[in-house]
């Protein structure tokens, strides 16, 4: 059994913004949310990247203390958008609870900040202190806590998926999510995932010369995807969620259908952990136009990875190529807001989601001087008003993980 | 330490940490105020604190049968005349 899959509502908390008019207006304006790298006592000082792509707005979390009590703040983003879906699709309560609807929600590792201070105590040199770690100190920060507190939070009784595959976490958690429902095991999912403000990843990536540094006293100047000087990527935090229903049943509640889901591929390099392959990405366009049963040049956008990496970029950069030649739009999303880790794939769905619906393609930002060894693509380079039929969404992870999501306006 | 004490106590942890105000001494806890099992670990750590002394696992295996406030009263009181 193969059923149709569609997107039925979607919302992200970004650092570009939290509802959807803020984040357009933010991609029409072309507004970055990279801001300073806030101090703490642990890495900041340390740490020669100096930029983060921030939430720095309020967001009215009204969630009472027995769902909050097992929230460390990733939770807490994932929790909102998880509410804020179900509330946009208005699913049937018994639905809900049934058992056909289902969860697929990662992070990249629950909640650093909890983890943190469980540190903080083994380290401390005082036996006595071991018993000050708190009861629920665990489920803040056991790597599916944000998929089992959203369960827990809205009774939701189906199948629990939770990746955790860094920078592919929620672009798998959505291709699990349709391939769950496209064979018939659920009715619907709940998809997407979340990473709270973090310093320990930006120290992991400046270790490894991965990150930005040279725009600290400019912040919004970096990310710079696809350009001559670009020079690194910047973490961001944010949470992104979509509902997706079957189709059928979609359509005979009256759902507001956002876009169908008409292919998914997840591939691994099978070799090197960190750099790119630029074969395993080929491949993996590959698999998801097969799957989807279209052609190359049947899409309109590609909204790349993009980390603004020297080496990454011309990797994808090439790949794109070697599949769609210089046929659809690519745009890199991450020029707006930094690498959101697990919420990247997440929210880059979204924001095409918008962007199909509103029929425009954002451009990359400060992409001044297109790197001659990127430049074989289509890059947007300003604001394209255009509709949109099939965009395509692609994100790559640590550990060689790479995914292609084909998104088709219904 | 009198039982009033351990009754002040106890409401202002219940106020304070559980977001449970003036629970009727004989209500369950569990199926009134949704108190669960992370509930009861956190006010085992608060009972410490009042007592100033690590309670043994026998001594925390006995608080999983506590239903209600006032159980929880006699608990604390047996545990504070233990120490005496």
């Amino acid at each position: 059994m193969e059923r149709r899959v569609v997107i039925t509502a979607a919302s992200a908390i970004t650092p570009i913004g939290h509802s959807e008019k803020e984040i357009v207006s933010s991609l029409l304006q072309g507004i970055s949310g990279v801001k300073p790298l806030r101090q703490d006592d642990l890495l900041a000082p340390h740490i020669h990247c100096g930029v983060f792509g921030t939430v720095d707005y309020e967001i009215p979390f009204d969630f009472e203390r027995r769902y909050r009590k097992t929230m460390g703040p990733v939770s807490f983003y994932a929790c909102q958008v998880a509410k804020e879906v179900l509330e946009a699709a208005d699913l049937d309560r018994d639905f809900v609870t049934s058992g056909r609807l289902g969860i697929a929600f990662g992070s990249t590792h629950g909640s650093p900040t909890v983890q943190r201070d469980i540190y903080k105590i083994f380290f401390s040199g005082s036996p006595g202190d071991f018993s000050s770690i708190g009861a629920v100190d665990y489920l803040k920060s056991m790597v599916h806590t944000t998929a089992v507190n959203i369960a827990k939070m809205f009774g939701i009784t189906g199948r629990v998926i939770s990746s955790c595959t860094a920078c592919t976490t929620s672009s798998q958690s959505i291709g699990y999510g349709y391939e769950a429902i496209k064979f018939g095991m659920q009715d619907a999912m709940l998809c997407g995932g979340a990473d709270e403000y973090d310093t320990t990843t930006v120290a992991v990536f400046d270790n490894l010369l991965a990150c930005s540094n040279a725009y600290n006293a400019t912040p919004h100047l970096t990310p710079r995807p696809f350009d001559a000087d670009r020079d690194g990527l910047v973490v961001g935090e944010g949470a992104g969620a979509v509902l997706l229903e079957e189709y059928e049943s979609a359509r005979k509640r009256g759902a507001n259908i956002l876009a169908e889901i008409i292919g998914f591929s997840c591939n691994n390099n099978g070799g090197d952990l960190i750099l790119p392959n630029t074969n395993g990405i080929i491949q993996t366009i590959k698999l998801a136009l097969g799957n989807a049963s279209i052609r190359p040049e049947d899409v309109d956008v590609v909204s790349a990875h993009a980390t603004a990496t020297i080496m990454g970029d011309i990797i994808e950069a090439k790949a794109i190529h070697a599949v769609y030649g210089d046929g659809p739009y690519v745009t890199a999303l991450k020029s707006y807001m930094g690498h959101t880790m697990s919420a990247c794939g997440v929210i880059e769905t979204v924001l095409a989601l918008y962007m199909m619906k509103e029929a425009f393609v954002a451009p990359t930002l400060n992409l001044d001087r297109v790197d001659e060894r990127c430049a074989m693509i289509r890059h947007v380079r300003t604001l394209e008003r255009v509709p949109l039929s099939i965009a395509a969404i692609q994100n790559f992870a640590f550990g060689g993980v790479n995914t292609s999501l084909i998104l088709k306006r219904v | 330490m009198t039982r009033d004490e351990i009754k002040d106590f106890v409401l202002r942890v219940f106020r304070e940490e559980f977001e449970i105000e003036s629970p009727g001494l004989d209500d369950d806890l569990r199926e009134r105020y949704g108190f669960d099992s992370i509930d009861a670990i956190e006010m085992l750590g608060e009972i410490e604190t009042l007592l100033n002394s690590e309670l043994s696992q026998e001594e925390k295996k006995r608080a999983m049968d506590i239903r209600t406030t006032n159980q929880l009263l006699d608990y604390i009181e047996s545990l504070a005349r233990a120490r005496e």
